[in-house]
């Protein structure tokens, strides 16, 4: 893994958000520098998905910064679009268009956001979703294919963009469980191939082995933030302590 | 990125104004289109658009002349210029006869203009006048006091006594007093005075007025009623039609007691009309036994043929009246079709406006612009469902004519009217459609960068619209039905036409059992159309083609 202090893709700075009185997200304060793999853990509600749709403006912040290399994204005139398309989103419920073949769902934002060519489009879709290993399935609409591929598609839709970043919000929780190991192994292979990375997730196998930084969250608040050596074997916190008896113990019950 | 900054505020604000902008157009557009062809037209063919300040009628050399065409004998229609017939025209095909027709004829004349005869429901004649779009009224109408009050009225051109029509077997057939029809189930046309002289028989069951005479006439025939209340020369004409029926003659004084404004029949006119002087003078030169002898004439050319069988006659009918009925029905499937499509689209675009989301933070001018926007649209839905298509007809067709001097045709009226109400019902039907698309792909869509527009039109309304084509389809089918409505303000359409049929030839049943089943043809053509649509997009198969995996997987979608 590269070191940590390269350059600088994402800087949240006192990042707050609250729903109507409900504050989710505290004080946040998290950098993402380029080839790194953040993985984000923590139990459900303490804002760990908050914080990544925070990142790319699915919700917008109540408070703080967030920058993308050193410019505010909340800034007036910013031109989110075009910044949505170089941060790459996959969903926990992969949100392929359903009205949509395989190939058009990688094809149509490349032609929309980035205008590039149909021709030009599709021959990069086909190029990922062959990485991925779905080019057989190039034709084939969303509701014919499997969870699992369901992901991959997802996954491979993104990257058709070129992204700078990927954001990762949970995208095994749905699966079923022979098919979580296919979508990590995609991942594993995304992070080797040194894209950036933020990871919302609850396979802590996965966050120990392949991250090269790991946050742990805990009521709208980062806790942890370190290598995954440091996290997950000399926590700073009861509360992290807690936490992850409970995760290594179905760890290692596998 | 720099570079592509500044924009996107700009983007989002032109668009939403070009959108209102847009359905600003579609909602004023075309009467406005038609104001200026219609001046346009005029002035080519250097006419002055209101004619009473250099001319007597509206249009310079033409008296337009308003009637139902379908109340034998002072009008009914007919498909040639037998006997002396004008051609209808607001309905190709058609021709009007009858009293009322010969008496315009003469009037016409005389003033050395241009007769048209503009076919108008009973109840859109009052404001057709007032508001210009005819210049006179001929139609047997009385120039009751609540008349006068709108409009003004020139001397009688007949004078009738009234009767009651019933049928030759009820035990009311020999009446010559009220008092011998006590207890009879007695009614007369809607809005006529017909209807309040019910009330001088004792003890007389007055049942809801009725529309026209050819529903009275079925009423009667059918046994719902015991008779219905006519001057003489209509019970004249529906009892040579109808061999089953009778007209009541009262002794001498012992009849309906009316004044003179109610029996005689005037022509109608605006109010300052410039032609009352002149029309009088020339129904002045028509003396009392010419009257009787036209009259006498006209009853005569409407007596019915030999009676036939019931599929006879219907056999006649549409031999007779084919072309008529097909015209009508072209018009009401014109109407329907052009007017659904132009109301989905409406709906479409006010669904997509609603839905456009714009942060409050960033976009305060938009934010507004567009709440203000949505509220307009929502006003617009609710409005046009909230209120029955012939009372906006009537409104926006005369009301554009009598307030803001809008001359649209009868037909681009029929269009406006139908679409807007279309797109005011499938407005929320795509709503629910948007809704109905988990929100999980929009999501996607913008995570990826896509525009509100861009994920709409490729992912969104593609599986939305999916799901709402049966409920659209629903749409076409009543607007097919829904357009008989539109005879309010003188649309052509197949109801219309049966009404006509059914008031010329006094043969009811047969007609409107013609007009059912080509009702029932075109919808049921459509329904079979739309289902076969429905079915092409569900068909989906996907054959895994693979040199990896050997054996091709077919997985039909669920």
């Amino acid at each position: 893994m590269p070191s940590e202090h390269e350059t600088e893709v994402i800087r949240i700075d006192h990042l707050k958000k609250s729903f109507d009185s409900a504050e989710i997200l505290k004080d946040i304060n998290l950098t993402i520098s380029a080839n790194e793999v953040v993985s984000i853990i923590g139990s459900s509600g303490s804002g760990k998905s908050t914080l990544l749709r925070c990142i790319n403006l699915l919700e917008e912040p109540s408070g703080g910064d967030i920058f993308y290399k050193g410019q505010s994204i909340l800034a007036p005139g910013f031109d989110e679009r075009r910044y949505r398309g170089k941060v790459g989103m996959v969903f926990q419920q992969f949100n392929l268009f359903n009205n949509l073949t395989v190939l058009e769902n990688c094809v149509i934002a490349q032609m929309q956001v980035l205008h590039r060519s149909r021709q030009e489009a599709e021959a990069k879709s086909l190029k990922v979703l062959e990485q991925i290993g779905l080019k057989d399935y190039a034709k084939a609409h969303p509701q014919q294919i499997s969870g699992g591929q369901k992901q991959r598609v997802a996954i491979a839709r993104a990257l058709s963009m070129d992204p700078e970043v990927m954001l990762f919000d949970e995208p095994t929780s749905a699966l079923d469980p022979e098919m979580v190991d296919e979508v990590l192994s995609s991942m594993r292979l995304l992070a080797d191939s040194g894209m950036t990375m933020a990871v919302v997730t609850h396979e802590m196998a996965f966050a120990r082995d392949v991250s090269s930084r790991v946050c742990f969250m805990d009521q709208g608040r980062i806790l942890e933030n370190g290598t995954p050596e440091t996290v997950f074997n000399h926590p700073q916190h009861e509360r992290t302590r807690e936490f992850l008896s409970r995760y290594l113990k179905s760890v290692q019950a596998k | 990125m720099k570079q592509l900054n500044p924009k996107r505020k700009k983007r989002s604000l032109a668009w939403l104004v070009c959108s209102a902008l847009a359905l600003l157009l579609l909602i004023w557009g075309s009467p406005l289109l038609s104001q200026t062809t219609a001046v346009a037209a005029e002035a080519s063919s250097s006419q002055t658009v209101t004619g009473t300040s250099s001319g007597l009628t509206e249009t310079e050399g033409i008296l337009r002349v308003g009637m139902e065409v379908n109340y034998a004998p002072f009008n009914w229609s007919q498909t040639d210029d037998a006997n002396g017939a004008v051609p209808v025209a607001n309905s190709e095909g058609e021709y009007a006869n009858g009293y009322d027709v010969q008496i315009a004829k003469k009037i016409a004349d005389k003033l050395g203009l241009e007769l048209e005869i503009v076919k108008t429901e009973w109840d859109g004649l009052p404001p057709a006048v007032m508001s210009g779009k005819i210049d006179a009224i001929i139609a047997g109408m009385s120039p009751t006091a609540e008349r006068k009050e709108k409009m003004d009225f020139t001397d009688s051109y007949y004078t009738s006594d009234l009767v009651v029509v019933t049928l030759k077997s009820s035990p009311y057939a020999a009446a010559t007093t009220l008092e011998a029809l006590s207890g009879a189930r007695i009614t007369a046309q809607l809005n006529t005075f017909h209807y309040t002289v019910i009330d001088q028989i004792p003890g007389v069951v007055k049942e809801t007025a009725m529309d026209t005479f050819p529903s009275m006439i079925s009423a009667v025939l059918a046994g719902k009623i015991d008779g219905y209340v006519s001057e003489k020369p209509g019970a004249m004409a529906a009892v040579s039609s109808n061999p089953e029926l009778v007209w009541t003659k009262f002794a001498e004084g012992a009849g309906f007691e009316t004044s003179s404004e109610d029996t005689s029949i005037a022509v109608g006119l605006a109010k300052g009309s410039q032609l009352v002087e002149p029309i009088n003078q020339i129904l002045s030169q028509i003396p009392e036994e010419e009257r009787q002898s036209l009259m006498q004439e006209m009853v005569d050319l409407n007596v019915g043929k030999e009676t036939q069988s019931f599929w006879q006659e219907v056999g006649s009918l549409i031999q007779e009246y084919a072309l008529m009925f097909l015209r009508g029905a072209g018009n009401t499937m014109l109407i329907a079709i052009v007017s659904t499509c132009l109301g989905f689209l409406l709906g479409l675009l006010v669904a997509v406006i609603r839905t456009i989301p714009i942060k409050r933070k960033k976009h305060k001018v938009g934010f507004v612009l567009h709440k203000l926007l949505c509220f307009l649209l929502s006003v617009y839905v609710e409005v046009f469902r909230g209120t029955p298509m012939m009372v906006q007809a009537m409104l926006i067709y005369y009301g554009s004519k009598l307030f803001f001097s809008i001359d649209m045709s009868s037909m681009s009226a029929a269009f406006l009217i139908v679409s807007i109400n279309t797109g005011a019902y499938l407005a929320e039907v795509v709503r629910g459609g948007i809704n109905s698309i988990d929100p999980g792909q929009t999501e996607a869509a913008t995570a990826l960068g896509m525009s509100h527009w861009g994920t709409m039109v490729r992912v969104v309304l593609p599986q939305a619209i999916k799901n709402i084509l049966p409920a659209v389809g629903n749409e076409f089918v009543v607007n097919i039905k829904d357009t008989s409505v539109l005879n309010v303000i003188s649309v052509t359409e197949l109801y219309f036409i049966s009404k006509s049929v059914a008031g010329s030839t006094y043969q009811i049943f047969q007609s409107y059992f013609i007009t059912s089943v080509i009702y029932f043809v075109l919808t049921f053509t459509v329904t079979r159309i739309l289902l076969l649509i429905e079915r092409n997009m569900n068909g989906r198969t996907f054959v895994l083609q693979s040199t990896s995996v050997p054996q091709p997987v077919q997985v039909p979608k669920a």
